[in-house]
Formats: C-alpha cells, structure tokens, sequence
C-alpha cells in the first residue's frame, strides 16, 4: 500500500469537485436538467471515492498488521515526513462519512436550485470538504493533520456564507475567527512539539513523552494543541460560534457540516486525546474532561430547550452531542470506544436529519415552533421523519441513538465515574423534554391556516434513506459493531 | 420451531398489511390485528405443556454478541401467563375500538400503533435479555404516547407528554441498572447474570436494586411515582385505558419481580430484608392513597384509575413477601386476575361514555336498565376488583394474604403491614360499591340521556336497549367470560405460576 492508495478518495474527491464548476456551466447551456446532471454527478463521484475506500478497506483487513503507517518519505522518521495510518477506526469513519456524506451532498443538490448564480460552487465545496476532512481522518502526523483540518474549515466557512444574508455574512466571520484563533494555538502548540521532540509523527511524539522525564512543556504544548481543536468541536465554553453558523447556513449545509465537520473534528480530539496523550501513562486528564463533558451537555440542552427557533435549537443539541462523546472518551474502556465511534455515526446521522427535515420546514417559510403547528396532518411524512430523529436523539429503542447512548452510559458506569453518568442520563431525560415539545406543536396543535402544502416528494428520498439506515443500525447494531471490535484494541495502546 | 420468535414478529410483520387495509376499511384492519394476537395466543398456548413439564422454553437467536446480548425469547410460568392474558386483552381492545373509535380520523395510523404497541406489550414478559427487554419496555411507551396524544380526551398531548417524561425518566434509572449489571458481569441474560451476581459485593447491588426498583416502580405507578397515571388513565380512548392498565403498569410488577427480586435481589440474599420492607410499606401507602382518592373521585375513568393504583399497591404487597412461594403466586396472580378485570371495566366505563357521552358519575344512573350487557360486564369486572368472592381478584387476594401471613410467622415485623393491608381490602369494596351504584342502579338524573342505537328498526328503539354496538359488547362480553373463567376456575393459571415460585 503506498501513499496514493491512502489519498486516493481524496484525489477523486478534489478532481471532481474541481470539475464540477465547468461541467455544471456547461451543463445549464444544453438542455439536460441541471439537477439531474448533479445527481448524476455526486453518485458517480461518491460511488468512485467508495470504490477506492473499498479497494483500501480490503488491502487493509487482508493483512494482520493492526495499524498501517503510510509515509511519503522511505523513512517514516524523516523530520516532517508525511505520514497516513490506516487502522480499522479510521476506516470506519471514512465509511461512516461515505455513507452520510453521500445522503446529504444529495440532499444538497435537491435542496439548492443549481440553476441558481454560483451554485456550481457550493456543490464543488461541499465535494472538495468531503475529500479533505477523508484525509484528515487518514492523517499519522500533527501537521498533516493540521494542514487537511484548516483547508475543512476554511471551505465550512464558505458553505455557511452561500447566501449571503446579513446573518449568514455575521456567523461566518465569527466562524472564521474562531478558525484563526483556533489554528493559531495549534500552530504554536505544534511548533514546541516540533522544537522539542524533532517530529511530529504520532508515534515519534509518544514514544518521547513516555520515555523522557521532564515532559512538563511539551504538555503545555499540547494544551495549545487541544485548546485549538477544542475551539473546532465547539466543547462549551468554546461553542458560541456554532449555534450562530449552522442556524445562518442553508439547511443542506447544516446537515452536511454537522454530519461531517462536526463528526470529523471530534474525531481528531479522541485521537489526540487518545493516541498521544493516553492516560494514565502520559497525563491524567479524565477528571478535566468529564467536567468539560457534564458542562457541554448541561449547557447544550439548556439552550437548547430555551430556543424558540426548530434549526437553532437543533445547532445547540450538536453541542449537547459533543458532551455525551466526551463521556465516552473519558471511561477510557472498550466498550466506551466503541460507543463512542457509534455514536459518531449515529450522531451524524441524526443531526443532519434533523437538518434535513428542518430544511424541508424552511422551505415552506416555516421557523419557529409556533409556525410548525399542526404540520403533522398537513407534513405527515416530513414530521414523521423529524419524530424518528427526535426518537433517536432522546435514546428511545429501535433507534440508533439508543445503542448509542446505552454504550457510552455503560462505559461511563464501568469506570466507576458514577456522577458523570447521573448528569447525562438526566440530560437525556431533559434532551427527551424539548423533543416532546416539538412533537407537541407537529401533532397537537391546530394549524394557523387552511393553505394546502404539499410536501416536496424529492428532498423527501435522502430523508428516508437516513431513516432507513437509522432504524436498521438500531435494531442490529452488530452490522457496525462487529467491525469495531477491533478497533477499541487498536487505540489503546 | 420458533414459536415464540413468530409469535413475537407477527404484530411486526402485520404493521404494513394493517397500515394498507386500514386506509380501505378501518374495520377490517382492526379484525385482522385482533385476529393476528389470536394466532399470537394460540402459539403461545401450545407451549403451555411444555412448559408445565420442564418448566421454561428457551429460543436464542444471534443479535449482538458485542453487548453480550444474544436475541433471547423465553417463557417460564409466570411470563407466559401475563403474555397470554396480555394478547386476549389486546384482542379484545382491538375489536371494541372498531365502534369506539369509528368516528375518529386517521385510523390506519391508530391500528398500526396498536400493533406496535403488541409486540412491546408481549415482548416485555417473553425474553430473559436486558437488552431486549429495555427495547420492549420503551416500544410499550412510544406508541402509546401517540395514541394518548392522538386520539385521547382534553388536553390530550400535555397528558401524553406528563405520561412519557415520567415514565421515561423512570425507564433511563432501569437503563442505568442494566449498564451497571453488565459492567458487573459482562453478560445481558438474566440467568447468567443471576449467577454471577451472586460473587459480588452486594453493597454495589444494593445501589443496583434501587435504582432497578425505583425505575420500575414509575411504571407501577407506585405513591409518590403515581402523578401520571390518573391523567394517562382518564384521557387516553378507553381500549388504551384498559391497555395501560391491565398490561403495561403490569408490566412494572413482573419486572420488579423478574429483575429487580428474582435476578439482583435473590443474588444478594439473606441480605437487605430491610429493603423488602420498605417494599411492603410503600406498598401498603398505595393501597390505601388509591383507595381513598377512588372513593373522592367522581370522574368515571379517573376513579378506575385510581383503583389501579391501589392493586398496584397490593401488587407490591405481595411481592415484597419474596421470597414466600404463596405471596409470589398470588402477587402474580394478582396481576393477571387484575389485568382482564380492569381491562374489562375501562371497556364498560368506556361504553358509558361513548353511550351517554358524560364522564361524571353525579350525571349518571339508573343505566342498568337501559344497557343492561354493559351492567352486566360491569358488575362482573367490578366485583372482581372488589375481591367479592367468586370471582378472580378474591382469589390471588387470597393467596396474597396466605403469603403474608406465612411471611409473618417467620419475620414478625410483617404483621403490620399485613394487617393495614386487610383494613385496604375494606376500602377497595366500598368505591367499587359505589362505583356501581352511582353508574347503574342509582335512580336516573334528569340530565343524562342515553344516545339512541343507530338503526332505522323502529321496534328495536322501542325496546330501550342501549347497549353499545355490536363489536364492543362482542368483546366486553368475551373478555368478562374469561374473567369468569379465571374466577371459578383458577387452576390452570396458580399451575403455571406456582411451578415457577415453588422453585424460589
């Protein structure tokens, strides 16, 4: 396996993305039905990046070696070599990001008119952030996976802008400060590393903060390291800028950068976190955590239940998400691992339904709580959808997002953290309360007028297939869990 | 044969159909469901012999070996007892909804609620795996939150909501309970785990069975966890009524019994007996709470509700007699006896309502000559829950009261609560007396007036019979046969059940 076999999703990503712009130009000339080019297009170009994660995926599980180190260099511990590791997590959220990317940039293109002004970009962005946030996830080395996370965020950004609203202008900008201010404590971070220890290989990085004495300034480095990355996953009180962008963003963006970015970005932190400074060989840093943790969930679902707008109130459960993948992190024992990477997926999932529908709502002018009144009669099969997101996002069997908390409620009782798992569950009891309240207005209350809606029958077919997928997951969880099993004995090390 | 897998899946696989007939005829989708838990029953009936003579019948299938949970179904005496009892009350909620429910809109989603609700409702008492059970626990709350909102009475989604918050709420302490077993043993099935349990600390367990405990109890509706249930009760559509509570708050006391009693506590024993205690007194604090509130209450439904918080409270009673084979039997039998009773007297004080259509018993009377079938299914379903003997509550109140007194001569402090217990009994009688003297025999007011019978037959209005249509007196009557049959002639059910208890 060599370094192309490793980058080439991403390549296939970015040359297409890339070709987007010209074809869909030239598209409009002729006669074919833009949209129909576009789905056309995003099929071809998700089932060729599946194609090669495939070819990558059995390389992978037909050899013994748990983890692969793929390296540009001969050398792996050339300075500033760029390094690849392909292990059976990684592998698995590219799957996971396959799967719900591909949902969501189709409910990008149905959503979005692409006869609409510049368009074509927002589709090239949407692809070309797939490619990278992919290789970010491949990434063996700090500066590797500085540089691929910067260029996600920088193009997150861009998705947000697409309308150009007065809002939409603000949260981006604020987005992007964050970014700055964020790679600015990762580029010094990473600078001390590099200063002290020659490299910035995961492996190398490691092997030195276990085997030299005195490690107190490289922990001050990687304190840097992880304020950066902490500021991206929006962990409370770093999160003011991700209710302001996501709820600013059309609703396709949304549900694709919660799906993907929002995903991406706690992956790294449980890298970080996980692979280089493994507790409690190199630093302690659970009980710090676990309180980062019960702060993030408390705060996410409080605003979150103080929210009158459907799209805001969803941007503060994403942060309320990052507070239950913390739990997991914490626990530090196997089952937590793999609770963690299924909640990943399923958290992915269940927000940019969530997202989805809300787009759907958007659509027809619909906002607030107020104007979703009675839209249950009017929307059956779009307020069904948002009632199996709200099902999953509240725990409640047959959904994933039971599965999900379950194992991460579990792994937190294992490692005996008994008041970390009291806090969620009750958070999980208010979490159930909000998503009551939405059902409430969908079913119980009248709706304000007689006008007829009619239920876009397209956007509905990327909602359905995430439900589809929700549910299956939720009733046989193994399908994603015998995969991970392995994967739990790959991270700690 | 995978009798209790097919059993199980059919109310799944039956869904679509129901979904698809239902949106042609209502009718008939509703006879279909009815018909598809009949053929649930009989598959179930057929493991009565096996059972009898080995004592359980086990299927496992693969599911996720990950979480130590294998797709494990299995039935010993006391489940398939309240699983039986459990689909004749569906069947017969099914076909009285087709006239109670017939000027309601949406009814396809109504019938495909139901059966969702089925597999939850039989699920819960069919499997030994905490994983699967927790599923099946929640599938009994989602569904019936959305048939309380959708088709209720008042304010019918506040109601639904207080209804799902609390039990949720309780569901997530049972869920904290089943993490901890599995951190503890590594395994999800309730015998392995059984096993296991019994090399740890019980100052762990201790915190497990409480937390087990309190979960359940929420669903028991047990004082002080009760305040949903008189709101769920009354405004749900009377079939879901006699669902809620002849099954699913049931299902709390066969969990407490299950989980909480027979896989954590009898690992930690002799230990603890201060907590069985502390059982019984709650216990006894629901009997009489729901007592008293029933006898206050003028509201039809709400003083049946009220009721089912005090057999709940008998429910406990017995069981905190643990593990005394009497007290289990007859707390088991309770449940059962108890589920076909209220279940049958929500579907007559459902009748009322639909015929008269007022709610408060101050309004009604003399309507045991003008229905005089409903009168009758009444009297049969009330009697029963005042443990007037023949019929079926005496006799598990009997049993219960052979437990106690058993349990007493062993550990003396029993007597107490064993004696306000008898005091309860008293109590339960009167509101049922009254009951039924303010509904049927008092003479009539001037304000009820009962709706005529639809029918262009001028002779048959004539005759003054306002029984409700024909499809909820087929299963008002059906269902007080069986009440009847468990009266007077308990036999087969105290086999079933008392095969397990003797066993400890």
């Amino acid at each position: 396996m060599n370094i192309v076999d490793v980058l080439l999703p991403t390549i296939v990503f970015t040359v297409c993305s890339l070709l987007t712009v010209p074809l869909l130009r030239l598209v409009r000339k002729t006669k074919l039905d833009p949209q129909h080019f576009m789905v056309a297009w995003i099929t071809f170009t998700f089932s060729a990046a599946a194609f090669s994660v495939f070819r990558l995926a059995k390389e992978y599980f037909g050899q013994s070696q748990s983890v692969l180190q793929i390296s540009s260099t001969d050398t792996i511990l050339a300075p500033l070599s760029t390094v690849f590791l392909v292990d059976t997590v990684s592998v698995y959220m590219v799957i996971a990001y396959m799967v719900v990317g591909s949902i969501s940039c189709l409910y990008g293109v149905l959503h979005t008119n692409p006869n609409e002004y510049l368009s074509e970009r927002y589709y090239a962005l949407l692809l070309i952030v797939t490619g990278t946030v992919i290789a970010a996830t491949f990434s063996g080395d700090l500066l590797t996976l500085f540089i691929f996370w910067e260029a996600t965020a920088a193009g997150s950004c861009f998705l947000v802008v697409y309308r150009k609203s007065r809002e939409s202008l603000e949260a981006a900008l604020k987005y992007l400060v964050m970014v700055i201010i964020a790679s600015g404590f990762i580029i010094y971070g990473l600078s001390l590393v590099y200063g002290l220890t020659g490299s910035l290989n995961f492996w190398t990085v490691k092997e030195v903060l276990l085997t030299t004495g005195n490690t107190h300034l490289l922990l001050v480095a990687f304190a840097f390291i992880i304020a950066g990355y902490a500021i991206e996953t929006a962990i409370v009180p770093f999160h003011m800028w991700l209710p302001d962008a996501y709820t600013a963003a059309p609703a396709s963006a949304s549900a694709f950068l919660s799906a993907l970015v929002d995903q991406g970005s706690y992956y790294i932190l449980l890298r970080v976190l996980l692979f280089i400074l493994t507790p409690p060989a190199i630093v302690d840093w659970r009980l710090t955590i676990a309180i980062f943790s019960a702060l993030t969930m408390i705060v996410g679902n409080l605003f979150a239940l103080a929210q009158q707008n459907v799209k805001r109130m969803i941007s503060y459960v994403c942060i309320a998400d990052i507070g239950y993948n913390l739990i997991a992190i914490t626990s530090l024992t196997s089952i937590g691992l793999q609770g963690n990477l299924f909640f990943f997926f399923v958290a992915a999932m269940e927000t940019s339904l969530a997202f989805m529908v809300i787009g759907v709502f958007n659509k027809m002018g619909l906002e607030n709580f107020e104007d979703l009144s009675g839209m249950g009669r009017k929307m059956p099969l779009t307020s069904f959808a948002f009632v199996c997101a709200a099902l999953s996002f509240s725990g409640v069997p047959l959904f994933a997002g039971f599965i999900a908390k379950y194992m991460v409620f579990t792994s937190v009782l294992q490692s005996g953290v008994a008041w970390l798992a009291l806090v969620g569950v009750s958070n999980s009891v208010l979490q159930t309360a909000y998503f009551l309240r939405v059902i409430h207005y969908l079913y119980a209350k009248a709706p304000k007028d007689d006008v007829d809606i009619k239920e876009p029958k397209k956007l509905l077919v990327p909602i359905y297939l995430l439900v589809i997928i929700n549910i299956i997951l939720g009733i046989f969880p193994a399908l994603a869990l015998d995969l991970l099993s392995t994967a739990s004995t790959a991270l700690i090390l | 044969m995978q009798t209790l897998l097919i059993a199980l899946m059919l109310p799944a696989l039956a869904i679509p159909v129901v979904y698809g007939v239902g949106k042609k005829s209502a009718k008939i989708a509703a006879l279909f469901l009815a018909l598809i838990s009949l053929v649930s029953l009989s598959l179930l009936l057929t493991l009565i012999p096996t059972v009898l003579n080995e004592g359980q019948y086990i299927e496992s299938y693969y599911w996720i070996p990950t979480l130590g949970s294998a797709f494990t179904l299995f039935v010993d005496g006391i489940s398939l007892s309240l699983a039986i009892v459990t689909l004749i009350l569906v069947a017969a909620a099914t076909v009285y909804s087709i006239n109670y429910m017939e000027e309601k809109s949406s009814l396809p989603e109504y019938y495909a609620l139901m059966s969702l609700l089925t597999i939850g409702l039989v699920g819960v008492f069919i499997t030994s795996n905490l994983l699967l059970f927790y599923f099946c626990w929640e599938l009994m709350l989602v569904p019936t939150y959305f048939i309380i909102g959708g088709w209720g009475y008042r304010e019918s989604y506040n109601t639904a909501f207080k209804f799902f918050i609390f039990t949720h709420a309780g569901a997530i302490f049972v869920l904290l309970g089943i993490g901890a077993i599995y951190m503890l043993t590594g395994t999800l099935d309730i015998f392995e785990a059984q096993a296991i349990l019994a090399t740890v600390d019980p100052s762990i367990l201790n915190w497990v069975l409480i937390s087990f405990t309190a979960g359940f109890a929420v669903k028991m509706a047990i004082v002080p966890l009760h305040m949903w249930l008189p709101d769920a009760h009354g405004e749900a559509p009377a079939p879901m009524s006699a669902l809620l509570s002849g099954v699913i708050i049931g299902a709390g006391g066969y969990a407490v019994l299950r989980i909480a009693l027979g896989t954590v506590y009898s690992a930690m024993m002799p230990t603890g007996n201060e907590f069985l205690l502390v059982l019984s007194f709650f216990g006894v604090l629901s009997a009489f709470y729901g007592s008293f509130l029933a006898l206050a209450e003028t509201d039809i439904k709400r003083i049946i509700a009220y009721s089912s918080i005090s057999h709940m409270g008998y429910v406990l009673f017995a069981l905190s007699l643990f593990p005394v084979a009497e007290g289990i039997t007859g707390g088991v039998l309770h449940l059962v006896n108890h589920a076909a009773s209220k279940g049958l007297l929500f579907l007559t004080a459902g009748a009322v309502m639909h015929q008269t259509g007022v709610r408060d018993i101050r309004e009604m009377g003399g309507l045991a000559s003008k229905m005089p079938l409903t009168a009758i299914a009444s009297a049969i379903a009330a009697f029963s829950i005042g443990g007037i003997p023949p019929f079926a509550c005496f006799i598990s109140e009997f049993h219960i009261f052979v437990g106690a007194v058993t349990a007493a001569g062993a550990d003396g402090s029993y007597y107490l609560p064993t004696v306000l217990m008898l005091i309860a009994t008293v109590f339960s009688l009167a509101y049922v007396l009254r009951y039924f003297w303010k509904v049927f025999l008092e003479a009539p007011k001037l304000k009820t007036e009962v709706k005529p019978i639809k029918t262009e037959d001028k002779d048959k209005q004539k005759t003054k019979n306002n029984d409700p249509p024909i499809f909820m007196v087929i299963s008002m009557l059906a269902l007080a046969a069986f009440v009847v049959i468990l009266g007077i002639y308990p036999g087969l059910f105290i086999d079933l059940i008392h095969a397990v208890t003797s066993m400890g």
